[in-house]
């Protein structure tokens, strides 16, 4: 391989190719004009010799999905090696995604993104697009989520022409910002966010350059992470450019560039054929909300010392043509804080569902995404109009915008009759982050990447997946505590099933999961959290299900007894126990802090104590349908607690061990008959609540917070005003 | 490609939760079943005591369903929301969970939303006191109107047969 790309290099000196820009151009041009990808009207490769044409396209996906796993043994990030961080993509001279592996899908449009970023900006005119070059990226703006989503591509070129890129995308545990580790929690503009490349050639002749990796060690807390996952993706790019020109050997590049594209048109007409098979055309609406609380917070800029409430209303329309429009109109304004997006961390989001969707076999690929809408109004945190604005917890509000989406589509799912593929959507999965003196005695930053591995919202016919969902990986992975233990200054004093994390419902949500830490064997740790809300939840059910009680607080100890505790052999905590009583403060001695919605605080030491809590999904249906066999199995397994049974499903249950569970059948019987009987007793038929609540708007009743969340969406959406202005009936100018 | 199909009570052994796994993960696995609308209406329509013809499930216990020259929103257990392009849940009772006395028993301790910044709406069936949807949203935030169908559309494109007459 390497004759063939020493015989690339020098056919580049006499070749006149085509500009990669005006090939971009044209390509968006034949789309327009005919609505398929490229132009490609018809599937000539495809119907000349189907074999020849799908084993190509296995062959292209195994080469991406080896050398992933090449990469992950590159690696050094127990986040890259432990939990999957990361993926491997073959693009189109355009940059459009052909093939891609496992692992963190959002990247797929992203890096597409990137590459088509270089090619409008005229890279190959400067710096330059050479046979060997390398190029790197995380600037959100440019084509990236968020600052620590670090991609690499590279050229792969074929007796001078560049005929495909090929792209890794691994998540760093440590970027260099204001905050240690990866999602800044402190970010507040751009300047905060640490290290940025700006797609910039960062290698030549297949050698990343030193000057590069120098800047990488000089500005990182750890930044062995980084400089091995750059070696990781360049590897993985050099394997799939391999493969690709052997491959180019044997089948002919003209064939090799016409089916890459095949493929693409494929993919998006097998989209929308599924959109008809699975779905059923109509408007889908539903919204979720976050709470940023910054208000007081230490290392909090001017700008930023507020706590706001941001609206994430979403609309989908599905056309009699198969064709989905996501609309974010509404929505709240971008924010001084790291949770903002930009267009393509949504379009990544939005790509990621997909795939797990309705795109998650077959031509996956940016065919579905050429199928699909979106509309992000300017402005908002789905689209700032500045590209100063912090976004390294991207994730924040992105993951509950796209749980949205997935009930919405689960709700064309239910109309269709295809109930099994009802999935109450994704929640947010908090970061646990952290910095300072490490347990070997030198400096670090990093995070433990447990929260891979969070509730999945219930499903129309089952439960939730517990503790293994992560809406952004779908390779879904905790990691062993024995991992997380030896890169960061902590010990494990429990990780456990979160009881009642999981919302109720007929089917309810997957459970979350808790972390107790110890502190350990440092003299400074700095300790952030990030991707959750706080005071409302980010997450709802479905059909009568409720939300999960998403992580609104942490609960932190210092200046503990715990040595001492340890010394006689005392009851240590393991986790919450009861939320009225907590363990942390119950069974310790020392300076209790309970601390709602991000963490940020004083710094840590050994013996100090920290627990954090990862989500559970909302429930599907009614929890007064559950099975009461379903809340016993819970109960035995500590996933629901006696007084959930009780008060939430009202079933009558009792243990004489803790563990071994019995129910009461005629008891719950009469608990269920009684439950009904309320809620019609209790309920109000809502025309007449409608009334009163229109008097309640007329009178402004509402904290500062919600009045200001009003006030923003009106001004970011005229259209969005006017539906809640005929809604409530209220005069045309009326105003917050 | 082949699509399969699958019996009646495969798939009202299926919508139920009642069909074995491994079963289950081979229908989500292969290709779609092409009659699975028809079927799926053919459970649900013997499932209810009622005669209206069932058009297209909305929810879990509401369907559109054809009476007379209306088209209209109903519960399986027989009570009707009205026209299907208003929203049903107008003529829902409503039970709202807006202080932290009410929010207690779903979300105990610190678990809970603040009440102020938002509230826990329960949509309920006034006849069969079905929790029929609940809505997490800040205090005056409209009501949310999870679904409007395009039924004709459906109907005489995707499906192929015009929508049912009275």
């Amino acid at each position: 391989m390497a004759q063939i790309e020493k015989k690339s290099a020098l056919a580049i000196q006499d070749a006149t190719p085509i500009k990669l820009r005006h090939k971009l151009e044209q390509s968006a041009a034949r789309f327009a004009e005919t609505g398929c990808y490229d132009g490609i009207t018809e599937l000539t490769l495809k119907a000349a010799n189907p074999l020849k044409y799908e084993s190509l396209h296995t062959r292209l996906r195994s080469a991406v999905v080896s050398a992933r796993e090449t990469s992950k043994r590159i690696s050094a990030s127990p986040g890259v090696r432990e939990v999957g961080e990361c993926v491997v993509g073959l693009y189109t001279p355009e940059g459009d995604s052909v093939v891609f592996s496992f692992g963190i899908m959002v990247h797929v449009h992203t890096l597409s993104r990137f590459i088509k970023w270089m090619i409008a900006n005229d890279y190959e005119d400067d710096p330059g697009i050479r046979p060997g070059d390398i190029f790197a990226n995380n600037d959100a703006f440019i084509g990236n989520v968020q600052v620590p989503d670090v991609m690499d591509v590279i050229p792969i070129f074929y007796q001078g022409e560049l005929i495909a890129w090929a792209g890794a995308v691994c998540h760093e545990l440590e970027v260099g910002g204001v905050t240690p580790g990866g999602d800044v929690y402190l970010a507040q503009e751009r300047f905060t966010e640490g290290l940025f490349i700006c797609a910039e050639k960062i290698g030549e002749n297949d050698q990343i350059r030193r000057d590069y990796l120098i800047r990488a060690e000089r500005n990182l807390r750890s930044p062995i992470y980084w400089i091995l996952d750059e070696k990781a993706k360049v590897s993985a790019c050099l394997e799939v450019r391999e493969k690709v020109l052997e491959l180019v050997e044997e089948v002919g590049v003209d064939y090799f560039k016409r089916a890459i594209k095949e493929y693409i048109e494929e993919g998006r007409r097998a989209h929308l054929e599924r959109m008809k098979i699975q779905t059923v055309p109509g408007r889908y609406r539903g919204a979720t909300f976050f709470g940023h609380l910054y208000k007081g917070k230490p290392g909090v800029l001017p700008m930023a010392d507020k706590d706001q409430l941001v609206p994430i209303p979403v609309e989908l329309t599905i056309d009699r043509n198969g064709l989905m429009t996501v609309d974010f109109e509404g929505t709240g304004p971008w924010g001084w804080n790291s949770n903002n997006c930009c267009e393509a961390a949504m379009e990544g989001g939005f790509f990621v569902s997909l795939t797990q969707f309705m795109d998650f076999d077959g031509k996956v690929n940016d065919g579905a995404w050429l199928a699909t809408r979106l509309n992000l109004p300017p402005g908002t945190w789905t689209n700032p109009d500045s590209i100063l604005v912090a976004t390294a917890c991207s994730w924040a509000l992105l993951l509950p915008a796209f749980g949205v989406f997935h009930r919405l589509m689960s709700r064309s799912f239910l109309a269709r009759g295809f109930k099994e593929e009802i999935f109450v959507g994704q929640v947010n999965t908090p970061f646990f982050e952290s910095g300072g003196i490490s347990q070997y005695g030198s400096r670090f930053g990093g995070s433990n990447f447990e929260l891979a591995a969070g509730g999945s919202g219930a499903r129309g016919i089952m439960d939730g997946l517990d503790t293994g969902y992560a809406g952004w990986n779908p390779e879904s992975d905790m990691g062993n505590v024995e991992i997380w233990e030896l890169s960061l200054p902590i010990l494990y004093l429990g990780r456990k099933i979160w009881p009642d994390s999981a919302g109720a419902g007929k089917f309810r949500g997957g459970t979350g999961f808790t972390s107790l830490y110890k502190i350990h064997r440092t003299p400074l740790l700095t300790l952030t959290t990030a991707i959750h809300s706080g005071r409302v939840f980010d997450n709802a059910g479905m059909c009568g299900g409720y939300p999960a009680p998403t992580a609104l607080y942490h609960y932190a100890v210092r200046n503990t007894n715990l040595a001492e505790l340890i010394a006689a052999q005392k009851p240590l905590p393991h986790f919450e126990g009861d939320p009225l009583d907590p363990d942390p403060k119950r069974l310790v001695q020392g300076d209790f802090e309970f601390s709602e919605g991000g963490y940020i605080g004083r710094p840590f030491k050994d013996g100090d104590l920290f627990e954090h809590f990862y989500n559970g999904g909302g429930g599907y249906g009614d929890p007064l349908e559950r099975d009461p066999e379903l809340v016993r199995q819970d109960l035995d397994n500590g996933i629901i607690t006696l007084r959930a049974a009780e008060q939430i499903y009202r079933v009558a249950a009792q243990s004489n061990d803790g563990r071994q569970h019995t129910i009461d059948h005629v008891r719950t019987d009469q608990l269920r008959t009684a439950e009904r009987n309320q809620r019609l007793a209790e309920g109000m038929p809502v025309r007449e609540w409608w009334t009163r609540e229109r008097e309640r708007i007329c009178r402004h009743e509402f904290v500062p917070e919600v009045l200001e969340m009003y006030r923003e969406s009106m001004r970011l959406s005229q259209r969005w005003k006017e539906e809640f202005i005929t809604f409530w009936q209220l005069p045309a100018d009326f105003s917050f | 490609m082949a699509r399969p199909s699958y019996s009646t009570n495969v798939i009202a052994d299926l919508i139920a939760g009642r069909l074995p796994w491994e079963q289950t993960k081979q229908i989500m696995s292969d290709y779609k079943d092409a009659d699975r609308f028809d079927k799926y209406l053919a459970v649900l329509q013997a499932s209810v005591p009622w005669k209206e013809q069932i058009l297209l499930p909305i929810g879990e216990h509401l369907y559109i369903v054809q009476k007379g020259h209306e088209r209209v929103v109903k519960c399986d257990c027989g009570q009707e929301f009205g026209d299907y392009h208003q929203n049903w849940k107008l003529s829902a009772l409503i039970r709202v969970r807006n202080t932290p006395a009410s929010l207690e028993p779903i979300y105990p301790g610190p678990r809970k939303p603040d009440a102020n910044w938002m509230e826990i709406r329960e949509y309920i069936c006034p006849t069969c006191a079905t929790l029929l949807e609940v809505e997490a949203v800040p205090p005056g935030w409209p009501i949310i109107f999870d679904f409007l169908p395009d039924l004709e559309g459906f109907y005489a494109e995707w499906l192929g047969r015009p929508l049912p007459e009275a």
